[in-house]
């Protein structure tokens, strides 16, 4: 079963970094008072709010420096990643886990940072968490129910989440370690040294902006690859700012991945409140959960 | 993409191609072997039937008229496959219909070759549920790209059965006599491929190419495409190969990331050369340009090998779009003032097997 790095208490360091995209520091403002008054300490790494004037954060050098120095820096209790965009495929060969493993800390992140979680949790088997980033704590989202669960989550407290029902869920239950993120990168890490182990897992997706036929190419490769056939369960986030070809695809995103799955045994939820828009709460990736999918409502709780 | 210093020519050079090959050319690349020998397919003679099939996107029956017509002309006929003119949302008739018309054409002993009529996307939804071992025993050509790269990895990592990546029947012109020289030359190169013609490309010398010489069976397709067959049982081997790739409508972050892919799936660092074609870039949303181009991009990738690597080679989403022998041993020469690619399997004789 997957470790899970010490719950965090008063006083302890979360670094910031951006191990991807460029973000400049005042958009991470808001997100470091916030943590402040949770009352942790913060120290943010170089790569946030850096002198790049491109896409990136930094260069490759510059942001594999930033993220492993806070991974081996004792004083860190936790790594908090300023935002997504792309950039960890182009570093995370080059990472050195060894103190990492033997001393773990929270990574906190989604989107492209999903390539981090896989990786550590197929790499080292240690859990990490899918939650909010810095730019989700502005616009008044440091209120939110998304960043409050972040932080019950760094506290240690066990946290359980609802959905609605959904007419195309499966009923029933399961038991599981938490695997998912973002599908195109999940897809992306297929056939890599870093792509999940679904077996026996509870699955869950998001995604945003993508073409519908791009979706179901996707999702065609989990199946296709083994990833869909051994899940205990399967969770369903939101798909947000989806884009249609000119020739409508004729399906939703839905209709899409109700139709992937089949006539699979496992239950599945559809509306699990993970995703690039509002609803986006913490999830440990690599931690025991349990998911019942009812006829009233689906509920996943740590077990 | 800015081609303006791109400039390439069809040469079919015929029985003086295999001289060539009599050169001696070198391997740099480890070779892995197939575990299944390659196996060409019968070339083609006039009066041998051409099948047309949708196994991806639709298309209606006038759309493939400049096709069916030219096709005919050369002197072959044509079967027009059940999907032609069917409709089901993007696709060429619904899963169950798609499969049965390429099955149905794949076990066709009447049919010497099947050209995909479009790409689009689709081929994935079918291909577990097509029976290839009629083929694999009596194979014929199987022709197009882009989409259709499913189906030519998968026959090639199932059956290492050779196949010809070209322009489909969307692509040729209404009005023949309008065509672009490259349009037209593309075109015709799937007459040639498919006669059993020696196929020799030569390109113009491009700043960013890696010198070298290296001879392996041609490989690859659209990159997005590959990137998303990783893991399932149609994915490629691509040591000792030549790997060609091209895309279009992506955006420089994703061919960074898919380029990457192939890296991180070992794609990269046992090829015997790569082929990089046309690129079609999505432009970036206003900030977030990406800071490198593809020609970037591919020399980062490739810094660590030592193999031939040619920029803007005349395949993809584009005019000139050439006729590759899928699977067909080539040798790949990229030299300070000319850049060539050519057939040397010895099995590509010019007498069409009977």
């Amino acid at each position: 079963m997957p470790i899970l790095p010490p719950f965090l208490r008063p006083g302890d360091t979360i670094g910031i970094v951006c191990p991807a995209g460029y973000m400049p520091l005042e958009r991470a403002q808001t997100c470091i008072d916030t943590l402040q008054a949770w009352g942790y300490r913060v120290r943010a790494g170089k790569t946030l709010g850096s002198g790049s004037e491109n896409y990136f954060s930094g260069t490759d050098d510059q942001r594999l420096a930033d993220l492993q120095q806070m991974l081996d820096d004792p004083g860190i209790g936790a790594i908090l990643c300023g935002r997504g965009g792309y950039g960890l495929s182009r570093i995370i060969d080059r990472i050195d886990l060894n103190r990492f493993a033997a001393a773990p800390k929270w990574i906190i992140g989604f989107s492209d940072i999903t390539v981090l979680h896989t990786h550590i949790l197929t790499r080292c088997g240690i859990a990490t968490l899918h939650a909010p980033m810095a730019g989700a704590f502005n616009d008044g989202g440091a209120a939110g129910p998304g960043v409050d669960s972040l932080r019950r989550a760094l506290a240690g407290e066990s946290l359980g989440y609802e959905a609605p029902a959904h007419p195309f869920n499966r009923l029933g239950s399961a038991g599981g370690r938490l695997v998912g993120g973002n599908l195109a990168l999940l897809a992306h890490l297929v056939g890599t040294v870093s792509e999940p182990d679904t077996r026996g897992a509870i699955l869950f997706l998001e995604d945003v902006g993508e073409y519908l036929y791009n979706i179901d190419r996707m999702l065609y490769q989990l199946r296709r690859s083994g990833k869909l056939e051994q899940l205990a369960g399967l969770l369903i986030g939101g798909f947000t700012e989806m884009k249609d070809t000119l020739r409508p695809f004729g399906a939703t995103v839905e209709e899409i991945i109700r139709d992937v799955i089949g006539d699979a045994a496992y239950p599945v939820a559809f509306g699990f409140p993970v995703s690039h828009g509002p609803d986006n709460v913490a999830l440990k990736i690599g931690a025991p959960y349990r998911l019942a999918v009812t006829a009233g409502e689906a509920t996943l709780t740590e077990s | 993409m800015n081609r303006k210093n791109f400039l390439s020519s069809l040469l079919t050079i015929g029985a003086a191609g295999p001289v060539l090959a009599a050169s001696g050319p070198t391997v740099s690349a480890t070779v892995r072997h197939q575990s299944e020998p390659l196996v060409i397919p019968p070339y083609l003679r006039p009066g041998d039937t051409i099948g047309i099939t949708c196994p991806a996107g639709n298309i209606t029956a006038k759309e493939i008229l400049p096709a069916t017509e030219l096709i005919e002309s050369w002197g072959f006929r044509i079967k027009v496959g059940d999907t032609v003119g069917k409709k089901d949302t993007i696709f060429g008739g619904t899963d169950a219909e798609r499969a049965a018309d390429l099955q149905q054409m794949l076990n066709d002993p009447e049919l010497s070759a099947i050209l995909c009529a479009r790409g689009g996307y689709g081929a994935v939804h079918i291909i577990d549920q097509l029976d290839f071992s009629v083929f694999f025993k009596h194979p014929k050509w199987i022709i197009g790209f882009s989409d259709i790269t499913v189906i030519l990895c998968h026959i090639h990592t199932n059956g290492n059965i050779a196949a010809v990546h070209s322009k489909m029947c969307n692509s040729f012109p209404d009005d023949w006599s309008k065509a672009e020289p490259v349009q037209a030359a593309s075109i015709l190169s799937i007459r040639q491929a498919l006669s059993g013609e020696k196929m020799h490309y030569q390109a113009l010398p491009h700043s960013r190419n890696r010198n070298g010489r290296a001879e392996g069976p041609l490989v690859g397709g659209n990159l997005k495409t590959m990137e998303t067959l990783a893991g399932t049982r149609s994915d490629i081997d691509t040591a000792g190969k030549i790997l060609f790739v091209e895309d279009t409508g992506e955006y420089l972050y994703s061919i960074d990331r898919m380029f990457w892919h192939l890296q991180r799936t070992g794609k990269l660092d046992r090829l015997a050369g790569l082929v990089v074609g046309g690129f079609k870039v999505k432009p970036d949303d206003p900030g977030d340009e990406f800071v490198h181009s593809v020609y970037d991009i591919v020399t980062d990738r490739v810094k660590a090998y030592n193999y031939p690597v040619c920029f803007d080679f005349p395949v993809g989403h584009q005019k000139d779009n050439f006729a590759l022998k899928y699977g067909i041993s080539h040798l790949l020469d990229v030299q300070p003032g000319e850049v060539s690619l050519t057939d040397v399997s010895v099995e590509a004789v010019l007498t069409p097997a009977s």
